[in-house]
């Protein structure tokens, strides 16, 4: 177990180290108003009671000083390469893009190093789960919730079918080859796209074939597993999650879906423009793209990519954030941030790292507010977590304490010590 | 041999279409409008042409006894217009594209023409790489171009052309756009160096990007300086000096009289007159599609500008989610303006057709500038002696003047005008008959 | 974009005085107050509680608002027509001023986000690279406008990965079939070959033209030696005259590099990226270089393995001079947040932390006489926010560089909206004209 010396004490006659009880904190619910002085009760790991100063628990219930702090529901990042990739110029350090355009089969939370340098270094500012999501291809496969902290993949796992990872078909007249960077017309281009949509359909009316055919139980039924693992989708009970920027893709995608009954997640989207109407008409959530990035035009206002978020939020359009990569998660609150800047209710911007993301991928039942009954996934602070001086004193994860130490304290602390 | 043979037929089918007339050696068109451009519009007169050269003009220049006349009523004529920048008669040269090397990009490398094993990539300046400063386009010119008539029955009787492969392309030429050799056509060689800012690209060696190319062009130029008063020193004092290597890549840069350079906005207009001024060369600037937006710079620096008649255009096929940028809108619609704003500006200036697909399309070209704003009189001058002017060929070239050399096109009309045809071409007094031209397009009519 | 501008880049010319009142002055040098800030004729003037307004001033509220100097970024790559000479491992012929792209929306952008200051870079593809420009964000000028006159010239120096990338066979394959060419160097060895190499030529070159002076002062008659531009911007680095900007990552490169640098009496001015500076603070601090590094950026290549945020504190704390830059378009507008880091990450004062992107890389660049704080007699560049810059809430409203406004939160918001009709109009415009233009294709796309 994995918890500071200075606790130690306190955790020898305390019984199990998921019960505690919080005293003199701010807590932040997220879905309800913050509670001020106040002690919060963790049994079992899972969040029993809120109360004042005045809370009654057990005697035995160990007590943890955190006066003046702050306590959040940890931060959830819906999107990154979290344990997939180390360093990201080195290929033998990545497994985010496998081969082939349709592999519905595979599944990130597997390829997740638990050992991975970047859990405790994302960790560290406050981020308790994120979704690993592989890429390439079209149907690139499964993308895996894991919570940032296990011994094995196995322990980390949330959900490890969290939604199905599709790179829709885009139209694109720019491509990178071997002769270096080319473009194509947009006719040429579209019938680019038409042919990989073809294939995308195809590749579903497959999977409902199977799925007919495995219910029929023939006699020459031969199990397939890349088809198998399409039936949760068919079944809507995984989401597809669909990577599309553009007004245009976003329509398309959105269409798409409709007609082939899946339920939908949307990624990386940056400019929805008319299709925020279709999306809050279809009830889609959104995983928004970083928001600290540049106009995607010349012409753009200069604030473009950090105003989309309150465009989304203003179309009454469900979205979480996701940092997309594997060197900047640990900044996804800042994204979050920015946006508020520019127009953002703070409360939505809390929302879209916690609660949000735990409803779009189904487990907010357990997770993304501090609620009675919900998992002591919690960070205590000594300020707003969007703000980037604020630090995290302390992680608890299933109501287990957490170590934020990580590669960086570690090296920190070496070299300061440096005579 | 067969060559020569076709060449034969086709000039014999050309006769007997009309093509070419034959030479008589004093031609005069009389009661005709003549538009000399250099002074006042004759309403009706004549202009006398002998061996090749203009030998009259005038309300009262009589017709010799021995002239071949040509009925001038209801005909205009013109000086012999000029394209200012073409690779007419030079078959191994691409279209005439301004590649300032604008972009990260930079311009691309320069299709490999060489067989044999490629050199080496360049390491250096010294490597001179994309250096054909020697080259003389009056060496290279091959009259059987077929652009060639092409040109003529646009009505252009000259042209200025260079080769335009390298980033010292080479030595152009002023050359007439007829002749049964090449010897016959040169009017003036060298006339100019072609530069362009395009680089060896990925993985050609040096220069990779813009500021190699801009580097390696000043190292050149030093080296230049240094190779001259090297000779100099060593002419004068052989005995006791080492004597510099002969270096034909400088001997080309130290033998041009001018140098050109291409620029289409503001920012590359500034950055090439700097250059050229360091460079101490007399510089002509070429591209201009954003010209509009720096007449002032221009006219501050003294400029002369070849103003590209391909203006830009929307690229077909496009996406039509991916709106182009203000910038690149506001290029397309005031493009075509340049040459007005240079003239208010006082900035000398003349068209080239070299980019356009077709000479043909040169009229349409012209008259959208007419429409932005330039008076038609100007419009004709950038297109006969300004660019003799910038070119220092005036003299010869360019205006109906008694005894310039004999280029004139008879027209049926006023110049860029939609209906107006050439009737006949005059290239060093040698008449020639465009032939008519394929029935207009349905949709050319209805206009 | 431009050309909107240019209507409030008339009105620049001619400034009057400016007040800036009633806001909070972070003046980084000399601490933080509620005050006033008074411009005149490009410079501050007075800065205090109570100041003395100018007839004629023009007055700026900034009631509740902080106004800071003007921030410099000492790593970026915006505003060039090209980045990288990569064709060769010394490329100091090469220089940015000759590329300078004054209508780069990047220096809009950059300007928005309070940056008034840029140092613009040569790329990292060789172990000498280009020149380098300093320039001034001042958005709507010429290339003339933008230079920061009278700064330092400097040049680009890289070690590690990327300076020898192109001598290793895998990353050269050209896609063309034809056999890698690989250049020299493909090794940190290599690389400190073709530095101490290069220095040496130019201490060669130095000296035949000393002695090609000297007996041309006697009256010879000489062969006038050659001059060689990469050599030049190296004889100005050995002669102080140019300062050395060296992207590194790793301890044992950055020491490689002091050491070269000793041996022929060169000082490197800064240290870019420097990632491990941290494990080498104390041979930095000695050799007396300057350190320009990234907030937080780490695990994108090897070498950027050991990064880690503390770098900025430990530096600083080890006094070394310390600058935070981008490298990034994007990034550079968020300079402030990225200042505010290094309060968590090693627990920086606010004073401290707005130093890194002030006055710091004012030093690094020997221009802190004109910029990098709030102090009477320097460069009028300042911005102003709605909270405090160290937050992650806060927004520029404006922006002054010499005393005139260049950034207007409003005005921005007035002529987005004013660029979206031209651009309907001018597309219209298009439209219209289509027919006639499809007229001007070329004679393959007529019917025949």
């Amino acid at each position: 177990m994995k918890f500071l010396p200075f606790f130690l004490a306190v955790a020898l006659f305390a019984g199990a180290d998921d019960t505690f009880v919080l005293r003199g904190v701010t807590v932040h619910p997220v879905t309800g108003p913050d509670v001020e002085n106040a002690s919060l009760l963790v049994v079992d790991g899972k969040i029993a009671e809120i109360g004042d100063a005045r809370l009654k628990t057990p005697k035995t219930t160990k007590t943890i000083d955190a006066k003046g702090l702050h306590v959040y529901p940890g931060m959830i990042d819906s999107n990154t390469e979290v344990g997939m990739s180390e360093i990201s110029s080195v290929r033998e350090t990545s497994d985010v893009s496998e081969l082939g355009d349709f592999k519905p089969q595979l599944r990130a939370g597997i390829a997740v190093n638990p050992a991975s340098e970047h859990i405790p270094v994302i960790r560290a500012n406050g981020i308790v789960a994120a979704m690993a999501v592989p890429d390439g291809g079209i149907l690139a496969g499964q993308a895996s919730l894991m919570r940032l902290d296990g011994w094995t993949w196995e322990e980390m796992a949330i959900r490890l079918d969290a939604a199905m990872h599709l790179r829709f078909p885009t139209v694109s007249t720019a491509s990178f080859g071997p002769s270096g960077f080319s473009r194509a017309s947009f006719s040429e281009a579209r019938r680019n796209y038409e042919a990989r949509l073809k294939n995308l359909s195809e590749y579903f009316e497959r999977a409902r074939r199977y799925q007919k055919a495995k219910a029929a139980a023939g006699a020459g039924f031969k199990p397939d597993l890349a088809l198998e693992a399409m039936l949760p989708v068919l079944a809507k009970k995984v989401p597809v999650m669909i990577s599309a920027t553009r007004e245009r893709a976003i329509k398309d995608a959105v269409a798409w879906g409709e007609k082939e009954g899946v339920r939908i997640v949307l990624a990386q989207v940056r400019r929805p423009g008319s299709a925020l109407a279709l999306l809050k008409e279809k009830n889609i959530p959104v995983i928004l793209g970083p928001t600290q990035e540049l106009p995607l035009e010349e012409d753009d206002p200069y604030d473009e990519a950090f105003t989309v978020p309150v465009e989304v939020h203003k179309a009454g359009v469900k979205f979480a954030f996701g940092s997309f990569g594997n060197q900047f998660s640990r900044n996804l609150p800042y994204q979050a941030a920015t946006a508020v800047a520019f127009g953002l209710p703070h409360e939505e911007a809390l929302k879209s790292v916690t609660l949000y993301p735990a409803q779009i991928w189904g487990v907010d039942d357990r997770m993304g507010s501090i609620e009675k009954g919900k998992s002591a996934d919690i960070i205590l602070t000594d300020g707003d977590p969007l703000e980037v001086k604020t630090n995290v004193k302390r992680m608890f994860i299933q109501g287990r304490e957490v170590d934020l130490e990580s590669k960086h304290t570690k090296l920190y602390k070496k070299y300061l010590a440096r005579p | 041999m067969l060559r020569y043979f076709c060449r034969l037929l086709c000039a014999a089918a050309l006769s007997l279409s009309g093509g070419i007339a034959e030479t008589p050696a004093v031609i005069a068109i009389r009661n005709a409008r003549i538009v000399t451009v250099s002074g006042p519009v004759i309403a009706k007169g004549t202009v006398v042409v002998r061996n090749g050269l203009i030998e009259a003009v005038g309300e009262n220049a009589a017709p010799p006894a021995d002239a071949w006349i040509i009925d001038g009523a209801g005909l205009t004529v013109y000086p012999g217009l000029i394209d200012a920048m073409n690779t007419l008669g030079l078959s191994d040269s691409g279209p005439m594209t301004a590649a300032t090397g604008g972009g990260r990009r930079g311009g691309g490398p320069p299709p490999t023409t060489s067989s044999g094993p490629p050199a080496p990539p360049a390491r250096g300046p010294e490597d001179r790489p994309l250096n054909t400063s020697y080259l003389l386009a009056a060496d290279q010119i091959s009259p059987s171009d077929r652009r060639i008539e092409a040109a003529r029955n646009a009505g252009f009787t000259s042209a200025v052309t260079f080769p335009n492969r390298n980033i010292f392309s080479g030595q152009g030429a002023v050359i007439n756009l007829a002749g049964e050799r090449a010897g016959n056509m040169v009017v003036h060689s060298p006339t100019g160096m072609l530069l362009t800012m395009r680089s060896a690209g990925f993985s050609g060696g040096f220069p990779a990007s813009l500021m190699g190319v801009i580097a390696y062009i000043r190292q050149i130029y030093l080296d230049a300086a240094q190779y001259k008063t090297a000779k100099e020193i060593y002419a004068a004092h052989p005995v006791g000096n080492r004597r510099p290597d002969y270096d034909k890549h400088l001997e080309g840069v130290l033998a041009a009289p001018r140098i050109l350079l291409p620029a289409g906005n503001p920012k590359e207009i500034e950055r090439m007159l700097r250059f050229g001024q360091e460079l101490q060369q007399d510089t002509i600037l070429y591209g201009l599609a954003e010209g509009y937006r720096a007449a002032g710079t221009l006219k501050r620096h003294n400029a002369k500008a070849l103003i590209d008649l391909r203006w830009p255009e929307k690229s077909r096929d496009t996406d039509p989610e991916q709106i182009d940028s203000l910038r690149s809108l506001e290029m397309r619609d005031k493009a075509p303006s340049t040459a007005a704003e240079l003239k208010k500006a006082g900035v000398p200036f003349a068209f080239y057709a070299g980019a356009l697909t077709q000479p043909s399309d040169t009229s349409k070209a012209v008259k959208k500038a007419i429409d932005a704003g330039l008076p038609a009189a100007d419009a004709l001058r950038a297109l006969t002696l300004s660019p003799a002017e910038i070119f220092g060929v005036a003299d010869r070239l360019g205006s109906i003047d008694k005894g310039k050399i004999a280029n004139l096109i008879v027209t049926d009309g006023e110049l860029f005008q939609d209906r107006t045809k050439i009737r006949y071409v005059l290239v060093d007094g040698v008449k020639y008959e465009p032939a008519p031209e394929p029935s207009a397009s349905p949709s050319e009519s209805t206009r | 974009m431009k050309f909107l501008l240019f209507l409030t880049a008339a009105a620049l010319t001619a400034a009057p005085p400016i007040v800036i009142q009633n806001a909070t002055v972070l003046t980084v040098t000399k601490g933080a107050f509620k005050g006033s800030v008074v411009v005149q004729d490009g410079k501050i003037k007075e800065v205090g509680e109570k100041v003395m307004i100018p007839p004629g001033a023009q007055i700026i509220d900034a009631s509740g608002q902080y106004v800071m100097p003007g921030i410099i970024d000492a790593h970026s790559h915006i505003a060039a027509d090209s980045i990288n000479e990569g064709a060769v491992s010394v490329s100091s012929m090469v220089g940015i001023e000759d590329v300078l792209d004054p209508e780069d929306i990047g220096i809009y952008r950059a300007l928005a986000g309070g940056v008034t200051t840029v140092n613009v870079l040569h790329g990292s593809a060789n172990a000498i690279g280009g020149k380098c420009q300093v320039i001034k964000t001042r958005w709507g000028k010429d290339r003339e406008g933008i230079l920061f006159e009278g700064a330092k010239p400097g040049i680009k120096f890289a070690l590690g990965e990327n300076p020898k990338r192109q001598g290793n066979v895998s990353a050269s394959r050209t896609g063309s079939g034809a056999p890698p060419v690989l250049r020299y160097p493909a090794t940190r060895m290599g690389v400190e070959d073709v530095i101490r190499q290069a220095f040496n030529d130019a201490k060669t070159y130095q000296a035949e033209w000393k002695g090609y002076n000297e007996r041309k002062a006697r009256g010879e008659t000489v062969i006038p030696p050659k001059r060689d531009l990469k050599l030049d911007a190296l004889v100005e680095v050995l002669e102080g005259k140019r300062l050395v900007h060296a992207h590194c990552y790793r301890a044992d490169e950055i020491l490689m590099l002091l050491r070269v640098a000793d041996e022929f009496g060169v000082k490197i001015k800064t240290l870019q990226h420097v990632l491990e500076g941290y494990k080498v603070a104390k041979e930095i601090k000695e050799h007396g270089a300057g350190a320009s590094t990234f907030s937080d950026w780490w695990a994108y290549k090897v070498e950027a393995f050991d990064a880690i945020p503390y770098n900025a504190a430990i530096m600083v704390k080890k006094g070394v001079l310390v600058s935070l830059n981008s490298d990034s378009g994007e990034l550079m507008r968020r300079l402030n947040t990225e200042a505010g880091k290094t309060m968590k990450y090693g627990g920086l004062t606010e004073t401290e932390a707005l130093s890194l992107i002030t006055i710091n890389p004012a030093k690094q660049l020997d221009l802190d006489h004109r910029i990098g704080s709030i102090e009477p007699g320097k460069d009028a560049d300042l911005v102003i926010y709605d909270k405090h810059p160290l937050s992650s809430f806060a927004k520029v409203q404006r922006v002054l560089i010499d005393g005139a406004v260049y950034f207007e939160r409003d005005r921005d918001l007035t002529e987005r909206q004013q660029r979206e009709q031209r651009k309907k109009q001018l597309l219209e415009k298009e439209k219209q004209s289509q027919p006639q233009q499809k007229k001007n294709a070329g004679p393959g796309r007529r019917p025949a």
